[in-house]
């Protein structure tokens, strides 16, 4: 790959998605002198157009700001398909990506996730280990201002974030009493949220409405910890531009893509490289929609596994509520304390791998309404409404449960026949459903979670095995690995069957953890990247 | 289906509102706070998506006596009922007088101090975690 060969009008790398691979990428190429274009399908979000600040702010969470493409019903947002699913692909479609409305959770996996074939004999091992990655992880904390606690016994020793954690709060406090009374791991939990003014943005004021998008201008988001960079750097970032097909040669050389402007006309961008970064299910669909000749069944596909074993974190969750007030609306959401006592495997409790735990605050006093939808009318409204505020409003939190799901080639994303984004483009169709092992680990999880709010003092509890609406985490659809049979791509992203396209996002993922995995995609992303700088000699491009 | 927000649209809410939010456990019925008011435009102009169910909801319920209302169209037409009940408690839990009463701020600003130790290091419960020591497996040996 070298600049000075290429024709005008041809970037050195073309990287699809803004979001947060897209954006690690996008910031270290410009840095480093390449020609970039960022093509995104949204467009850009001022902080100023979020509501977490403002009294409407439950009511818009509920559309205009929710996680879930289907609601939102933008016109930059693409549907998904899913009656054959058992969870909802939640995204969000804008520069920055997902982490304008993800809850800054800035996890590592642990080590044992890296070799869940070799400990667990099921799933794969990674190309790489938790040591392989653990600069990538120092490095990003660092980029995104991580908030946390070093020295949690949960991890091997290793740097502590760069600033200090965030208050854990009344509920953070109240849960980790009733772990200690238990003799189980809890930690402060880190958030990609500053605790004190950094890199431009502001300190985390605990607002609590990450979830909806900060509207202090402090939470992570990679319209603010790397776009500004790359711009100065000169990448190049077209918005409203949603891609329809990676585009080939006769050699089977990536060449660029094709894309559509928010005007309807059909644009071409062609580049040396072309890096992909549409998350676990825009990057399979991609692939999928670009057919040719050469790759009829899809991009990098001689494998057969673009789009499946996806894993998209099922979620379950324990509510408690207490007798005394504990500003339960307080962020950070965000994390306060998390667990993982019960993470790692072990095989008598009937089922192999585990869960993360986090405390998140529960909102405010619209939010807790939704539960109450289908309930008899004098159950849900009239006194009872007022009764069932005053007892669980402000007095109640989550010990919520990520339980890792395992790769299953039966649940996947692939190209729905009929339903069409606003472009005509087909629409990704989910096809997801929990394994036994999954049923078992989350049965199993709510017991232990049960357990740990009545250590807390919770005076009534309520459970939700399975929240539909949880698929943050979109994992596995162009998994990496050593073998181009069992693989899409490589340890560095590249695609085995095309050696100038990469895939950096959450796709590549060969098992999910446990874990809340922008971290780790960010991590994934920073390593490659950085092995594709180093290596730009020796880079094959088409001719 | 009339979609204006006339006397009679205000009339009807304020009605069933009160019957789902009526004055009970020392706090006032939605009419009080007037959910009937200017914020009903505002909910319906942020929320267009939910226009359709509310009007619907009580263009059905015109005429009946306020409980019945509630009563019929919880059975007929749940999700127009729902319409109007998410109406009815956004604008009831935006007001200042319902959070003074419930003790809800809304979402606060209330930054932490982050040179200060925090109570969980101070008092000695993260030392427990510690003194129980590492929980992780390490990476096998190749």
């Amino acid at each position: 790959m070298s600049g000075a060969n290429r024709s005008p009008g041809v970037a050195d790398v073309l990287i699809i998605g803004a979001g947060a691979s897209g954006s690690v990428a996008v910031a270290k190429l410009a840095e480093a002198g390449f020609s970039v274009v960022c093509l995104e399908q949204g467009g850009h979000v001022d902080n100023g157009e979020f509501y977490g600040d403002k009294p409407e702010w439950e009511l818009m969470a509920q559309k205009r700001w929710h996680p879930n493409p289907n609601v939102r019903d933008l016109e930059n947002d693409y549907p998904c398909e899913t009656s054959d699913s058992d969870v909802n692909p939640l995204m969000y479609n804008a520069v920055g990506g997902s982490t304008i409305l993800y809850a800054a959770h800035w996890q590592r996996f642990m080590p044992s996730d890296f070799r869940v074939r070799t400990l667990d004999g099921v799933a794969d091992d990674w190309p790489f280990t938790y040591e392989d990655l653990e600069p990538f992880y120092d490095e990003m904390d660092i980029e995104m201002g991580v908030s946390g606690l070093g020295g949690d016994p949960a991890y091997p020793p290793g740097k502590a974030p760069p600033l200090p954690p965030l208050p854990i709060g009344k509920i953070g406090m109240k849960a980790a009493e009733g772990m200690n009374k238990l003799g189980w791991h809890w930690w402060p939990g880190p958030n990609a949220a500053p605790s004190r003014p950094y890199r431009g943005r502001n300190q985390c004021v605990r607002r609590g409405t990450c979830l909806t998008g900060c509207p202090e201008r402090a939470k992570a988001s990679m319209d603010h910890t790397h776009w500004p960079d790359a711009l100065k750097h000169g990448a190049k970032l077209i918005t409203g531009a949603r891609v329809r097909e990676i585009t080939v040669d006769g050699n089977g050389m990536a060449t660029g893509a094709i894309y559509i402007d928010r005007s309807g006309r059909e644009r071409r961008q062609m580049a040396q490289v072309v890096i992909v970064c549409a998350n676990g299910v825009g990057t399979p669909r991609l692939l999928l929609m670009s057919k040719s000749a050469r790759f009829p069944d899809g991009l990098a596909n001689s494998s057969g596994l673009a789009g499946k074993n996806l894993m998209m974190h099922p979620y379950a969750a324990v509510s408690g509520s207490f007798d005394e007030p504990l500003e339960s609306w307080l962020g950070p959401a965000g994390q306060t304390i998390q667990s993982m006592q019960w993470y790692e495997t072990d095989a008598s409790r009937g089922f192999v791998r585990g869960a993360k735990w986090q405390v998140m605050p529960s909102g405010g006093p619209l939010g807790m309404r939704a539960a109450y939808g289908g309930k008899p009318l004098d159950e849900a409204w009239g006194a009872n409404l007022h009764r069932s505020t005053r007892k669980v409003f402000g007095r109640s939190f989550e010990w919520g449960i990520i339980a890792e799901d395992l790769p299953e080639e039966t649940n996947q994303v692939v190209l729905d026949p009929s339903l069409t984004d606003s472009d005509g483009l087909a629409a990704p169709k989910i096809v997801y459903r929990n394994t036994e092992n999954t049923h078992r680990m989350i049965e199993f999880h709510l017991a232990r979670a049960k357990e740990a709010m009545a250590a807390a003092g919770a005076v009534s509890m309520s459970v939700t095995p399975l929240m539909r609406d949880c698929g943050w985490h979109l994992m596995g659809t162009a998994r990496m690995g050593t073998d181009p049979q069992r693989s899409v791509v490589n340890e560095w992203g590249q695609a085995h069957d095309v050696p100038n396209l990469y895939i950096y996002d959450g796709s590549v993922f060969v098992t999910s953890s446990g874990f809340n995995p922008t971290g780790t995609i960010c991590a994934i992303a920073l390593r490659a990247v950085k092995h594709l700088i180093a290596n730009r000699r020796n880079q094959r491009v088409a001719a | 289906m009339s979609t204006a927000i006339d006397g009679g649209v205000r009339a009807a809410f304020r009605a069933i509102a009160d019957v789902l939010i009526p004055a009970a456990e020392g706090m006032p019925a939605a009419s009080e706070v007037d959910v009937h008011g200017p914020v009903l435009d505002r909910i319906i102009g942020l929320r267009p998506d939910l226009a359709e169910r509310f009007f619907r909801g009580i263009g059905a319920i015109a005429g009946l006596p306020p409980e019945t209302a509630a009563v019929q169209l919880n059975a007929a037409d749940p999700q127009a009922l729902a319409a109007i009940g998410l109406v009815a408690s956004a604008a009831y839990y935006m007001q200042p007088r319902v959070r003074e009463l419930i003790g809800y701020p809304g979402q606060e600003k209330r930054p932490g101090n982050p040179d200060e130790t925090p109570e969980y290091v101070a008092n000695g419960m993260l030392q427990q975690v510690l003194d129980r020591g590492p929980i992780f497996k390490p990476t096998p040996k190749a």
